[in-house]
């Protein structure tokens, strides 16, 4: 790796001060299994003068509940967050989402506001720059997406406009689930942002001084049932084909509210909204998740290679409702 | 296992093992030498071009910078069969093509230097589909080579090197047949035999014409003979052969990889160690080469196979280090499958603008019959045959003839597999789980259940020259002389229990030589699964020739015949009256070692053999498939090592073997040029979480080989698997497939629940 | 708001502690060979630095698991965590199992030389030290267990079947 000058941030205020005085040409590295990938190979234009190491930040690795719910902090890795006995108990998608990230070593280091906070995997995007240099495209600056007339097999079905390239985050779609809400922390103070509301198609919402600090999940109704299922070629180490994260309130049968979050298959994790609403009020069986599957999907556009991404992800809401 | 030996059958600690475990065994990444230097290669961004100019100045002037090479600087050697190939060229031919080479003295200085060269590329169209290249107007990428076919000849296997196979007349056996089937089938996913360890050399000029390597080579004699070639046949090379991480044939010789380093070091003055990156490994190294058959096959109602003819396009990539020899080799290969008395199988090997294909375990034959079976399988199911009993009636037997590799006949001295496919069969449960041609095996909800069978054989365990010595030293030890790279069959040790056998020596006296082309005699490799016997021949002629000469002192000495001497723990004893016992030493002296040599000439009468089974699940809503369980027979004659067997065994789900039926492949992009996803995350590899159980039928028919009766199979456990899967998931679904890999989009198309799609961007 | 004067003084560091097989490094950050500059990869300084060439780089990119030592106890790859970023920590590399000395190994390698749990061996290091962890926190794993804690171990030779039954051999050795 190309060198860069190297910081210890002992608190938010100072990883945030340092990001504000490198004026965007600074980087905060959490578990690192993303960025290092990422300066390794050199794929983006720009290469950072400096890198902020933010494990040096005590406190904010914590799982605390109360009444209202459940707060994590940034820095909580993966592997703590797929043991956590309250995660497990009450926000069990979380769980299972965290303990499907990559392997055992990344998640031993790896942290949720990493996972958020990861860059794509579009293969075009991160071709790496030492065979025959990187790709440019939109994401980069200015470019074409190689990916609407090329290989975009693993490419987004739906809203993909200016960028085809689907979220990467296992954990993301979990919170999307749960309603979950990112806390950030900027020079200016603190805010916090809907998790739907974090991702943009071409990133997310965080300004180049600012960083996630804390996930705040509001605690779920009693008796409520949940499901994360991930369709890979493998189980371990790959990233999403399609992902689905569910959330079901199920009274006698009937279904009294549902949350359902689709991944992979478009530039952001998406609620399948009109989905949720079909099956609100009906009774759970097969009829109901086939039909509520089929709206979530009408939307889909496909690419040339992707259409079996719809395929799939029908399957998996029809999957989610019925578990 | 058998009780007549004391080391031969018996699992035993590989001599390795301490180091290995102990992290103390060394690759060369691991090694340094005295002011080495780091190589660099830049790489081209475009798939054709021509190279307009190149300024290197900037780069050359980077503090750290000891050489900056373009093709105006380096000599004309050239490599590939036949030579065409320069180490740099004017002409780039796929994305990551070599246009520079850089020495530093770090590998981060290097990578900067490499930043600041400037070329200026004329971009030209390229051509990445075999027909396609074949058209006239196609890109050409080689001068020499018009319609981009490469020509057909290959000289390590002679002057008659096996072309095509051509027997009998087909156009009466298609008359013949009660069934004619007809298609066209693509084994074209170039799957990465992906060896842990990236490859790399290190390079040292220790004079005008005296090139030192260390390189991670299965065949430390084929580097150095190569070499010679290239090198103008006047460079004396020495190739130190270090431990190798992973190679299933990409490494039998990176000639590329160490002409690079080696100009950088005849440049520099200085050790060059080049070592590339994972991507470079993805993207520019060896990957299998591409396979498409169309065919026409005669049958009659009876599974007698009347009539084979047919075209196989072989897709070399950017050009050919000897393809040729795959080819030979698959088309005597085929033959040991199918017997049929009128053949017409024309091969071709065609360049394209992608990385380079060559040697990857299965050399060649496993390509052919990838593509070959699934369109074979039309006709079986015509006919309404069971494959398993197809392939016991049609494996070769002993009697039975074939074309090899050398363009000579050859008939099977070996033993027959009937036995060994019924047993295999019978531990699978074939039986039972067969339901017919597209006919699942069991339905349960969304899960379809099929299986499916390969095979697949090798006449090669008797390939190639061997030389060895053995050497008794009077403390009662014995060391062998073999240039035998370990790549991880355990084929070194494996070669000490022979040399211990014979001499009935503890396995803890019997050392060997490092392999080194200098320090030991002709040796052409551990290859094609023929340490067990081409190797061993050597190695136990030379341990008996030895053990003679030691003999023969004891008898003067003793004053006894020879025939009445026998050697056991590094003491000559009598016979009749074992109380008359001599140490070594006091025969031998303190001053002297006794020297035996062995050389092994090739063989091709004993082919080996290799069915898998494999049982898969289909999910038809999500097209997922999962890999439920592989079962596998053989017969090797007589086992060595059983934990080394079942190790290669078991290497059937690695190396671009069965797995390159499901998920296994190299994406290219065809707008780019480029590799997709050439990355350990992206590229598929099969992990601990997801092992399917296995199970290995292995029997022990004595063959007439060498002492201990054995022959290997090692190379060949990936082969079969490919087209057993296929197989599978097509009885499992009731649809043929005849592209691989058989990912979950081609699942749902063929079952009609996606829209088709272009040709697929990436994946031919 | 500070300067980056002010933050630089009191965040940029100039020397690191490491303690690797339980023996304590000061190193220098900087660029010469015997330091570590703020780049270097752990790996890259345990090789490259110190000299333990054990740990093996394969695909430096945080997926194949040969680099895979023990930090605190826990697997990680060392591929993929800044030196400047262990300050402090304890490494644990294959080198550390056993005793060189008296060649006594630790009873995860002695169950990998019984049971050949290997071919090229060039993953081994990697799978040994995840398998250390496993058992470490669990002396009775399952074989399931076993094949989740490596699955981000790449073998390519198929070894993995040997691995599982070296480890469970292990587990009950060490009982």
């Amino acid at each position: 790796m190309k060198s860069f000058k190297h910081f210890n941030a002992r608190t938010v205020a100072e990883a945030v001060q340092i990001l504000k005085a490198f004026e965007g040409h600074a980087v905060l590295n959490a578990g690192g299994t993303d960025l290092l990938g990422a300066l390794k190979d050199r794929f983006l234009p720009t290469y950072p003068e400096a890198v902020i190491n933010i494990k040096t930040i005590s406190g904010i690795d914590y799982v605390e509940e109360d009444a209202e719910g459940l707060r994590i902090g940034a820095m909580a890795t993966l592997a703590s967050i797929a043991r956590s006995t309250v995660i497990k108990e009450r926000y069990s998608v979380l769980a299972e989402a965290a303990g499907a990230v990559a392997t055992p070593q990344i998640r031993n280091v790896a942290t949720l506001g990493g996972n958020l906070c990861q860059d794509v995997r579009c293969w075009y995007y991160r071709y790496p720059h030492h065979v025959g240099g990187r790709i440019l495209c939109l994401r980069k600056g200015s470019g074409p997406c190689q990916a609407v007339t090329g290989d975009n097999r693993y490419h987004a079905i739906i809203e993909g406009k200016r960028c085809f390239a689907v979220c990467p985050s296992d954990t993301a779609i979990a919170l999307a689930a749960l309603d979950a809400h990112i806390r950030i922390t900027g020079p200016a103070g603190a805010r916090s942002v809907p998790i739907l509301d974090f991702f943009k198609t071409l990133g997310n919402v965080l300004k180049p001084d600012e960083m996630v600090t804390e996930i705040q999940i509001p605690r779920p109704a009693d008796g409520n049932r949940q499901r994360f299922i991930k369709l890979t070629l493998r189980k371990p180490i790959d990233f999403a084909v399609v992902s689905v994260a569910s959330i079901m309130m199920v009274e006698n049968g009937i279904c009294r509210g549902a949350r359902i979050a689709l991944g992979a298959i478009a530039p952001t994790p998406i609620r399948a909204t009109k989905a949720e609403q079909e099956i609100v009020g009906k009774p759970i069986d097969a009829q109901t998740a086939a039909a509520a599957a089929d709206v979530a999907v009408a939307a889909a556009k496909p690419l040339s290679m992707n259409g079996y991404k719809a395929v799939q992800a029908r399957a998996l809401v029809q999957r989610a409702i019925l578990a | 296992m058998s009780d007549e030996y004391r080391f031969i059958g018996k699992a035993t600690p590989r001599g390795d093992a301490l180091d290995i475990v102990t992290g103390r065994t060394k690759f060369v990444g691991d090694i340094k030498q005295y002011g080495m230097l780091y190589g660099k290669v830049l790489r081209s961004p475009h798939p054709h071009a021509n190279i307009r100019s190149i300024d290197t100045a900037k780069a050359k002037r980077l503090r750290g910078v000891e050489a900056v090479l373009t093709h105006e600087d380096v000599p004309n050697w050239r490599g590939g069969v036949p030579a065409h190939l320069r180490v740099l060229d004017s002409k780039v031919r796929f994305v990551g093509d070599a246009v520079a080479l850089i020495a530093a003295r770090t590998e981060e200085i290097a990578a900067e230097a490499r930043e600041l060269i400037e070329v200026d590329y004329e971009v030209l169209p390229a051509v990445y589909d075999v027909v396609e290249a074949m058209k006239p107007d196609a890109p050409r990428l080689h001068a020499a080579f018009p319609g981009n076919v490469v020509p057909p000849g290959f000289p390590w296997f002679g002057p008659h090197t096996l072309q095509e196979v051509v027997i009998g007349d087909v156009e009466k056996g298609f008359e013949e047949a009660d069934i004619v089937v007809e298609g066209a089938c693509a084994y074209e996913n170039f799957p990465n035999p992906l060896p842990p360890e990236p490859p790399g050399v290190i390079a040292a000029w220790e004079g005008a014409d005296a090139l030192t390597i260390w390189t991670a080579s299965q065949g430390t004699f084929t580097d150095r003979t190569v070499l010679y070639y290239i090198l103008g046949r006047k460079v004396n090379v020495r190739a130190h052969g270090v431990a190798v991480g992973g190679s299933y044939g990409s490494k039998n010789t990176a000639w590329l990889l160490i002409v690079q380093a080696a100009v950088l070091s005849l440049a520099s003055g200085k050790p060059v160690k080049l070592c590339y990156t994972k991507e470079e490994q993805f993207a520019a190294f060896t990957l299998r080469l591409g396979s498409r058959i169309q065919a026409r096959i005669g049958m009659k109602k009876d599974g007698t196979v009347t009539a084979i003819s047919g075209d196989w396009l072989v897709n070399t990539g950017y050009y050919c280090a000897g393809t040729q020899g795959q080819v030979a080799v698959g088309c005597g290969e085929i033959q040991l499958v199918v017997r049929c008395p009128n053949w017409n199988l024309k091969p071709k090997v065609v360049c394209t603008n992608r990385a380079p294909s060559g040697i990857v375990r299965g050399y060649g034959g496993q390509e052919l019959k990838c593509a070959f079976l699934p369109i074979l399988t039309m006709a079986l199911e015509k006919a309404d045959l069971d494959p398993v009993e197809f392939f016991k009636n049609n494996y070769v037997k002993p009697g039975d003839g074939y074309y090899w590799r050398d363009g000579e006949w050859w008939v099977s001295n070996g033993v027959d597999y009937t036995k060994a496919i019924e047993e295999g069969a019978k531990a699978f449960g074939w039986k039972e789980k067969w339901k017919g041609w597209l006919k699942p095996t069991a339905v349960s909800g969304t899960k379809r259940i099929g299986v499916g069978v390969g095979v697949h054989g090798n006449a090669d365990v008797g390939e190639d020259t061997s030389e060895a010595y053995v050497r008794l030293d009077p403390e009662g030890t014995a060391t062998l002389y073999s240039s035998i790279s370990e790549h991880g069959t355990g084929q070194r040790s494996s070669l000490c229990k022979m040399v211990a056998e014979v001499l009935q020596l503890p396995l803890e006296r019997v050392s060997m030589t490092p392999p080194d082309s200098l320090a030991n005699p002709y040796e052409f490799g551990t290859v094609g699964s023929r340490g067990t016997f081409a190797v061993g021949s050597a190695v136990i002629e030379a341990t008996e020739d030895a053990r003679r000469k030691l003999l023969e002192l004891a008898a003067q000495k003793l004053d006894r015949p020879i025939e009445d001497l026998e050697t056991a723990d590094g003491v000559i004893y009598v016979r009749p009256t074992p109380e008359i016992r001599l140490p070594w030493k006091a025969v031998m002296g303190f001053d002297r070692t006794c020297l035996g040599h062995g050389r092994f000439e090739p063989n091709f009468t004993m082919p080996n053999f290799m069915m898998v089974f494999a049982e898969v699940e289909v999910d038809v809503e999500t097209g997922q498939v999962a890999l439920l369980r592989v079962g596998s027979a053989t017969d090797v004659g007589q086992i060595i090592d059983p934990l080394n067997l079942e190790n290669q065994l078991n290497g059937s789900l690695g190396s671009a073997g069965i797995d390159s039926a499901i998920f296994e492949e190299t994406i290219l992009d065809r707008a780019t040029g480029r590799v997709m996803g050439g990355n350990m995350i992206d590229f598929k590899w099969r992990t601990f979480a997801e092992l399917p159980p296995m199970q290995h039928v292995v029997l022990e028919t004595p063959f007439p080989s060498h002492r201990f009766k054995a022959i290997g199979v090692g190379e060949i456990t990936p082969s079969p698997g490919p087209a057993a899967v296929i197989m599978a998931i097509s009885n499992a679904v009731g649809v043929r497939f005849y592209d691989y890999p058989i990912t979950p989009d081609k699942i749902l198309k063929a079952l009609g629940k996606v829209q088709g799609r272009k040709a697929r961007g990436g994946a031919a | 708001m500070k300067t980056l004067a002010d933050i630089v003084n009191t965040v940029e560091v100039s020397t690191i502690t490491l303690t690797v097989n339980g023996r304590q490094y000061e190193l220098e950050i900087g660029g010469h060979p015997d330091e570590v500059d703020p780049a270097h990869t752990l790996a890259h300084t345990l090789r490259e630095t110190l000299g333990l060439t054990g740990t093996k780089v394969g695909c430096d990119g945080g997926a194949c698991g040969a680099c895979t030592v023990l930090m605190d106890g826990k697997p990680i790859l060392s591929c993929m965590m800044l030196t400047v970023e262990a300050d402090g920590k304890s490494i644990t590399t294959i080198e550390g199992l056993g005793d060189p000395l008296n060649g006594k190994l630790d009873p995860i390698q002695q169950a990998f030389v019984d049971n050949t749990a290997f071919q090229c061996g060039f993953c081994t290091p990697g799978i040994i030290l995840t398998a250390k962890a496993l058992l470490d926190e669990n002396p009775s794993p399952t074989e399931s267990e076993v094949k989740e804690a490596l699955a981000g171990n790449h073998c390519r030779c198929i070894s993995h079947y040997h691995v599982v039954e070296a480890v469970m051999a292990a587990a009950r050795n060490r009982r």
